[in-house]
This record gives C-alpha cells, structure tokens and sequence, in this order.
C-alpha cells in the first residue's frame, strides 16, 4: 500500500499507459480533471469531497481499467503527511487546559475540540478529493501529452523542450542507478548501515559523472538529426466526444448542487 | 537579461510584496488540496519572480549555448532522480533526500528554482508527491527558499573559510530545515490555531514532523558530503562544466 512508491515513478507512468481512458483526448481530460479540483477545493464541503473521491473512483474503475486495489493504494500514498498534517490542525497546545479533550504534557496541554476534529476529518476528505481529481489526470494521461497540452497553453517552448528531456532523462538516469544499485548490492555495499551510506554517496557521484556524459551524447545525437530548438513529436489524433462532455456538465453540475444543499 | 525581462522580474516581485512578504526562509510536499485556494494563489505569486529570474538565465544560457539544453534537462532529471531515490535509513522506513542543498550548490540557485517546479510537476504526477494546486507553496519552500538559503550558506562558510566537507553538511542539513520550517510556516498560515494564532500553529506543524524531519537533515546533510567527497574525486572537469568552480570563487 504506502510502499507502493518505493518503486518509483515506474508504477503511475506505466499505469498511465496502460490506461482505458488513454484514448480520451488530453485537453480535455486536462480541462475536467483541473475543474474538479477547482470545485472541490472551492466548495469545501465534505459531501461535495465525497462525492468527488467516489465518482472518480468509479471513473477509473469503470473506464480506466484500474484495479480498486491500486487506485485506493495511491490515493494514500501521501497518507503520513495527511495524518500528521491533520493532527497539528486539529490539535491545539496551550498551557492552560482547553477544548472538549486534553492530554497533559510537562509543560503544556495538547487539546482538541469537537470542532476542531470535525474541521480536520473534512480538510482530510477534501485533500483526498483534490488528489483523485489529480489522479485523473496523472493515472490516465502521459507526460508527454501533458506536456502537449501545456504546449498548446502557450507555455515558452524552452520550458516545454525542457520538461520533454527532463521526462526522459528521468528514467534512463533511474535504469543507469539501477544497474549501479545492484552492482552495489553484489559487493555487499548495503550490508549495514555505514557502509550504505558510502555506497549511496558513491553511486550518486557516479550518477552525476554519468549523467553529463549522456547530455553530451544525446546533444550531439539530437544535432546529428537537425535539432534547431524545437522539438516536436508526432500526435495522435484525439477527438473529444459529445457524451464526455455532457457527463462532465452533468457531474459539475451535481458538485455544484451537492455544495449548495 | 535584457532591460524589458528585468522590469518584469521587477513587477513581479512587487505584485509578490504586495501580496504579504513572508520571511525568505521546504523537505515536505503539501500534498494536493491541503491548502485553501487563497493560499494556492498566494504562494504561486510570491514564487513568481524567482521563476521568471531563473526562466530568463536559463534562457540566455541556452541562447549563449545551444548544446546547454541537454546538460540542464539533464541537471533537472538529476534532481529528480536524487530526490526519489530510497535512502538508507537506520529505522527501515521509506525516505527521501530533497536535494535542494546539493542541487544550489552544484547548478547555483536561480537554475535550481526553475527546473525546481519543472521536477516538483512531475513529482506530483509521477510519484504522487505534492500537487498541482499546491505547487507554488511547494516550489516556493523546496525550489527557492530552501536552495536560496543553502547556497547563502555555502558562500558564508566559504568566506569564513570552514572545512570543505563541514561546509557541504551544513549547507545540506540546514537547506533541508529551512525546508521544512518554510513549509511548517505555510501550513500555519493556512491553519492558524484558535487559542496561539499563526506562531502557536507553527510550533504544531514544527513539532509534528521534527522526528521524521530532524534525522532525515542530518542523514542528507551526511549524503551530501559522501556525494561531493565521491565527486571531488572522480568529476573535476564535470564540475566545471556545471560552472561549479565558479559559483564556488
């Protein structure tokens, strides 16, 4: 569940591959997965949190292909930050005893409210909410097609260029630190704790000297096929269907009625 | 930059002045939708001028040198990589090095806060680690405050000349406390607390991440110096080229 990240950022691009609703086309999912986030965080009301983390759920079940499973294992991926985070805002401390509960500590209480409770179960809904409506766009769309939308958004096409190269230097540098992590395991370079350390730093500043040698391979391969500072990749022709956006209509418009009621 | 280019970093420092000045003190990512839109809004607007100051040396990097593209996508993924990278740690838990410390004093802090957000992006849509709308109080406290203060360090220590390795540690651990009291201030400001206010909040964010924190400062502020004692070693000219001799002078 919260190790589910220990295999890096192999495990939602390849979700986001494999995708149902890759063939959706991006902008649009862009335009859906980013409103809802704007609903959810603006309406904050817990029913309106709730209804977002289940439909989604449903979405990416239903259309993404996704298992339960792992869908609901990377919603509580940043699961240590939400409890920690929620304990400090429902918690109070103070030196004289306040609120419904307190703890005595040595030299001060740490209190807490029914209110304050209620305030952070819902600030814990809505962060969830706010995340499936991210996972939206992150389980189902691949950086390079985001990188397109932000393209079309008009972002400065140095920044575009960058983020296409960043992407795919990110996983040869993690296949490179692979092979250099395992080498390292074969010469018990992981065996306690000190040595790790070593190990770590050695792999790191191997990576690094390995890492310039590439960026001046891939210059001089990417100047070798004309490379004039614009990169551009060959799209696949998405359309946007009718039904998707009379669903996205009508779900807003259920989140916009579930947040007045 | 040219004159118009240093008007708009200009502009755009008042508009973030105009917007509350915090003081210009992150190792944890707000995750997505902890923060209200207020504050969303708020912190991408400060962030924006150390954006637009390190979008436009970059883009006269590039200008200068059409083949640098290649060597700061590269610095970008390495930032990535560094920062996702399982570190050993002495309990078995799953822990992450920021990176800022070692990313400032290698690429220099302008260059560090805008590939910051580009790598804070794909942090949050390939690790799941921050957010979209939480993006600007994250690049503000892991890509600028925290790579910003640690290179100021690293100059400081330089001129009192400290011990080479000394300097690195300090330079990596306090880079990765500023870190995370930057962002312990941003969740204050955010969350207030009813009877202490804002200062009373802090103190709660504070405290609530100081066990995972502290440690974790001091285990990258050790890393760090492995990193640099192996690169000293082995990556003179690799360091040059990065224009590290020079942000060292």
């Amino acid at each position: 569940m919260a190790h589910r990240h220990t295999h890096g950022p192999h495990s939602i691009d390849r979700l986001a591959y494999q995708s149902g609703m890759r063939g959706w086309n991006p902008a649009f999912k862009t335009v859906l997965a980013v409103g809802t986030l704007v609903f959810c965080l603006a309406a904050d009301r817990p029913a309106v949190s709730a209804a977002v983390i289940l439909a989604l759920a449903a979405l990416q079940k239903g259309k993404g292909k996704l298992t339960l499973r792992d869908y609901f294992g990377l919603l509580l991926v940043s699961l240590a930050f939400l409890l920690l985070g929620g304990a400090a805002v429902a918690c109070d401390i103070s030196t004289v005893p306040a609120g419904d509960w307190q703890v005595r500590l040595p030299w001060f209480y740490v209190c807490a409210s029914a209110d304050s409770v209620r305030f952070a179960a819902s600030l814990v809904l809505k962060a969830l909410g706010a995340v499936s409506a991210m996972y939206l766009l992150a389980l189902t769309t691949t950086a390079c097609e985001l990188v397109d939308v932000l393209r079309r958004a008009h972002l400065p096409p140095l920044l575009c260029e960058l983020m296409y190269l960043i992407y795919r230097f990110v996983f040869v540098l993690l296949d490179m630190y692979g092979r250099m992590r395992q080498a390292a395991g074969a010469r018990l370079g992981w065996r306690d704790f000190r040595t790790s350390c070593r190990a770590f730093g050695g792999t790191a500043g191997n990576l690094f000297v390995l890492a310039l040698r590439r960026s001046r391979v891939y210059s001089d391969a990417m100047a070798a096929r004309g490379y004039d500072g614009d990169l551009r990749f060959l799209e696949e022709e998405k359309p946007v269907r009718a039904a998707q956006i009379v669903g996205m209509l009508l779900f807003w418009a259920a989140l916009i009625v579930l947040a007045v009621l | 930059m040219t004159k118009k280019q240093q008007k708009l970093v200009r502009l755009t420092a008042c508009a973030a002045l105009l917007c509350g000045v915090v003081p210009a003190a992150g190792a944890m990512h707000i995750m997505e939708g902890f923060l209200p839109p207020a504050m969303c809004i708020l912190w991408g607007v400060i962030a924006l001028p150390f954006l637009l100051a390190g979008y436009f040396s970059l883009k006269k990097a590039v200008a200068r040198d059409r083949r640098a593209v290649t060597l700061i996508a590269m610095a970008g993924a390495f930032i990535f990589v560094i920062s996702s990278l399982k570190i050993p740690s002495v309990t078995g838990s799953c822990s992450h090095m920021t990176g800022t410390g070692l990313g400032a004093i290698l690429f220099g802090p302008s260059a560090v806060s805008i590939l910051g957000v580009i790598v804070l992006l794909f942090q949050a849509i390939l690790l799941a680690h921050g957010g979209l709308t939480t993006l600007g109080a994250n690049t503000f406290s892991m890509a600028v405050a925290g790579p910003f203060a640690a290179f100021g360090i690293y100059r400081l220590c330089l001129r009192c000349k400290v011990n080479k390795k000394v300097s690195v540690f300090l330079v990596a651990a306090l880079g990765d406390l500023v870190t995370y009291c930057v962002t312990s201030i941003q969740l204050a400001v955010a969350y207030p607390s009813e009877t202490g206010g804002v200062s009373g909040s802090v103190l709660e964010f504070l405290g609530v991440f100081a066990p995972t924190q502290l440690p974790l400062a001091v285990l990258e502020g050790v890393l760090t110096v492995m990193i640099m004692m192996a690169l000293e070693a082995y990556a003179q000219p690799e360091l040059r080229a990065v224009g590290f001799e020079e942000a060292g002078a």
